[in-house]
């Protein structure tokens, strides 16, 4: 399965899942990374880490390690 | 209208509480100004470093406390600041009473993701208003809100408001006064939203999937997009500034800017600072007689006076350009630029800022931690700021670098020696910095990765209400908090210098400093360099000036200070420093740059100014004179000035940075920690330093 983190530069997915149940998983939730939402990789930061993300009509950064919680429908 | 004036009537006596609650940069802080103006009550909630603001107004003859709690994402405890934020909510935190009303700030230009803390707290039960900020921005972008709609879908009366141009303001209060008498509806259909998603998912991913359900079906029909092209020229913006090139040279240009204004621009307002208290200071002494009330006003308290004062330029204009960048939405693309950077040391791109600007001086610095939300990362970063090397320990190493540092070059002809070992402390600082920040995420604050989960807030135009009352806050705070405190450790420090004072032991000291320097003179050789300077010292005595400058040292040597130096010699000995280095390092503690001036007194040149060349070079010349008590040997040597000058990169000597760590964390544990595992590392370098220096030089 793939994660958000291998989504190339520019290319939009569909969130099927976040995995793990601690704060930071919460937070991502939260945050409107939820399962069925679509989401643009928009850039990445120039030392290739965080990612810059589009979704739900607004602009959110997280790096790439919580980027791998996050599971793409394919 | 009419139950909200029944409402007010009824309650004039005690006033309403209300909380003010919303996503961080929303508008929230602008929108608190607007209702409440200065907040009353700044400070830390029990136990915690997340702030407590509270200010107080009066509408309709209703007086209305008003709380604004940090910007939270949801209400889930997770972070001290949600944990303040549901404690003050449910009437748990002690000394706040049950809110009477909840104001929900929500970002109109954003509503889809705002509207998820809201549909907790609308869960709450409370009395709840939300007021619709940012509604210009929305405007511009063509972004439409049916807010009667919304009211009704919400179960809360709603309210447009442009926060800088008080439009909105008076019916949301309106609404406040109202709002007591009816409790608002629960959101409809969470639940039935969250048995209508399959089990497959973990629990939390459910809650939040049935909100965000409700969320959509409660914005379907009220938002409506007109401008989809100013979405993508954010986007355009966003991708030119985090471009691999173009995007790190903008960068590293707004931090030059940033940096040099803190260190160039503040200085001729400290200049004009400092000749402002050299002038009370001059008139005090024309006004006072002399003795030991002049000498502790003038000495004590004017001097801590001044040394408060001072840091404001740099204070003030550090606020300034943070305001500004988190008003117009870059400070968090540069956290988001530098993070790869930090998170290797275990701090985050949030670090960056505090960090650099306390190069200029570590107590703008700690204060600007107050931008990162995340704890432990704040904490973190506020331990080790004060290991970069600020702009009082300059004047040290340039005197130091100048006097024992052979100006050679060193392979390039251009690489000159001295100011490759002033890098080289610059460098020590900082590396120094990382190996105690990775120390300590590996030991103290282990714990899980913490998130860099961030949002990159829309590029709006900064509020100049905004920015001016962020520049105000810090300085009034700094002012209020530490200050007094600052000025009550240059009082202990001058009683200290003074103390006791005893004339016929003074004059003693004096002639036995006339006879040593004689005895000396005899021993010499006619071509001896240092003849020259003996003489020229032994004449000085004979001078009324020279005389009272020689008295000064020989009191400040008979002082607890001179007497706490001699105690410390068997621990300053191995990193090759005698009994006066000692006393001049023990004096700097109110502050680095008072080393020279107090060696400048131990060697009786009297308070001379070390900032001058004329003071300087009258320094360095005594420094190189100087021998070790009862010996031939120099103290001075390049061990000992490399040693010196390690000790001082790496030291807590600032009284006011650790007064500001204990009032910015609210706890004075971790001033007592910064300041034992600074000295134990500056002890420690200088040692190494010298042992190794005196081994190989």
């Amino acid at each position: 399965m793939l994660a958000l983190h291998e989504v190339a530069i520019g290319a939009s997915a569909r969130v099927s899942d976040v995995t793990g149940c601690d704060s930071t998983s919460l937070r991502l939730l939260e945050m409107g990374l939820t399962p069925g939402v679509s989401v643009r990789v928009v850039g990445a930061a120039p030392l290739g880490d965080p990612l810059e993300l589009e979704l739900r009509g607004y602009r959110l950064s997280i790096r790439r390690n919580e980027a791998a919680r996050v599971a793409i429908a394919e | 209208m009419n139950t909200s004036h029944a409402a007010g009537v009824q309650n004039q006596k005690t006033p309403l509480t209300v909380v003010l609650l919303g996503n961080p940069n929303t508008g929230k802080s602008t929108l608190f100004t607007a209702l409440a103006g200065i907040p009353t009550r700044v400070g830390n909630y029990p136990g915690v470093t997340v702030e407590e603001k509270i200010g107080q107004f009066n509408h309709q003859g209703q007086v209305i406390q008003l709380i604004d709690l940090p910007g939270t994402y949801s209400l889930s405890p997770k972070s001290p600041d949600e944990i303040v934020a549901v404690n003050v909510l449910c009437g748990k935190m002690p000394g706040v009473p049950v809110p009477d009303c909840v104001v929900v700030v929500a970002d109109a230009t954003n509503l889809e993701r705002n509207l998820y803390l809201s549909s907790q707290i609308l869960e709450l039960g409370l009395p709840t208003v939300v007021a619709l900020s940012l509604c210009d921005v929305a405007d511009e972008k063509g972004i439409a809100i049916d807010v009667p709609l919304l009211a009704a879908r919400l179960g809360c009366p709603v309210v447009r408001v442009v926060a800088p141009q008080r439009e909105g303001i008076g019916t949301l209060c309106d609404c406040v006064l109202a709002a007591p008498a009816r409790l608002p509806a629960k959101p409809s259909g969470l639940n039935a939203d969250l048995a209508a998603i399959s089990a497959g998912h973990s629990q939390p991913a459910r809650e939040a999937m049935a909100r965000y359900a409700w969320i959509e079906r409660t914005l379907d029909g009220v938002v409506r997009k007109t401008g989809a092209a100013t979405e993508s020229f954010d986007a355009h913006i966003d991708a030119f500034l985090t471009h691999r090139i173009w995007g790190t040279l903008i960068f590293v240009a707004t931090m030059l800017l940033v940096f040099t204004s803190i260190f160039w621009l503040a200085t001729p307002l400290m200049d004009l600072i400092a000749a402002g208290m050299d002038a009370v200071t001059l008139l005090a002494e024309s006004i006072l007689p002399a003795g030991a009330l002049s000498s502790l006003l003038i000495n004590g308290v004017l001097a801590g006076v001044g040394g408060v004062v001072i840091f404001i330029p740099q204070i003030a204009m550090l606020f300034f350009f943070v305001a500004l960048l988190e008003g117009c939405g870059y400070l968090s693309r540069a956290a988001f630029l530098m993070d790869r950077l930090l998170v290797g040391v275990g701090l985050s791109g949030k670090s960056f800022i505090p960090l650099l600007s306390s190069f200029a001086c570590a107590i703008p610095g700690i204060m600007a931690a107050r931008t990162i939300e995340n704890p432990r990362d704040r904490l973190l970063t506020i331990l080790v700021a004060p290991l970069m090397s600020c702009s009082a320990r300059l004047p040290v190493y340039l005197l130091l670098c100048g006097a024992f540092v052979p100006n050679v070059s060193v392979g390039l002809p251009w690489l000159r020696l001295p100011a490759l070992v002033l890098t080289a402390m610059y460098a020590v600082g900082v590396i120094v910095a990382a190996l105690v920040s990775l120390f300590l995420t590996r030991t103290v604050f282990r714990g899980p990765p913490q998130p860099f989960v961030m949002e990159l807030p829309s590029w709006r135009w900064p509020r100049a209400v905004v920015v001016a009352e962020r520049v105000r806050e810090a300085s009034v705070s700094f002012l209020k908090n530490a200050g007094t405190l600052i000025v009550a450790v240059s009082i202990v420090v001058w009683a200290l210098v003074s103390y006791p004072h005893n004339e016929q032991a003074i004059e003693k000291e004096v002639t036995v400093v006339r006879e040593g320097l004689q005895s000396r003179l005899a021993t010499l050789a006619a071509s001896d360099p240092d003849r020259g300077t003996i003489n020229a010292e032994l004449a000085a005595l004979e001078t009324v000036d020279g005389l009272e400058a020689a008295r000064l040292g020989a009191a400040q040597r008979q002082s607890f200070l001179g007497y706490a130096g001699r105690c410390i010699e068997p621990i300053v000995r191995p990193l090759g420093w005698d009994w006066r280095i000692g006393c001049a390092v023990l004096a700097s503690f109110p502050a680095r740059e008072v080393v020279l001036g107090t060696l400048g007194v131990i060697y009786n040149l009297g308070p001379i100014d070390t900032g001058a060349e004329e003071g300087s070079t009258a320094l360095v010349r005594r420094l190189r004179a100087a021998r070790w008590d009862g010996t031939d040997r120099k103290v001075y040597t390049l061990p000992v000035a490399l040693s010196i000058m390690v000790f001082f990169a790496l030291c807590a000597q600032c009284a006011s940075t650790l007064v500001v760590i204990g009032k910015e964390t609210g706890s004075w544990l971790w001033p007592v920690v910064a300041f034992l595992y600074m000295t134990a590392l500056a002890w420690l370098g200088a040692f190494a330093t010298y042992q190794i220096g005196t081994a190989f030089l």
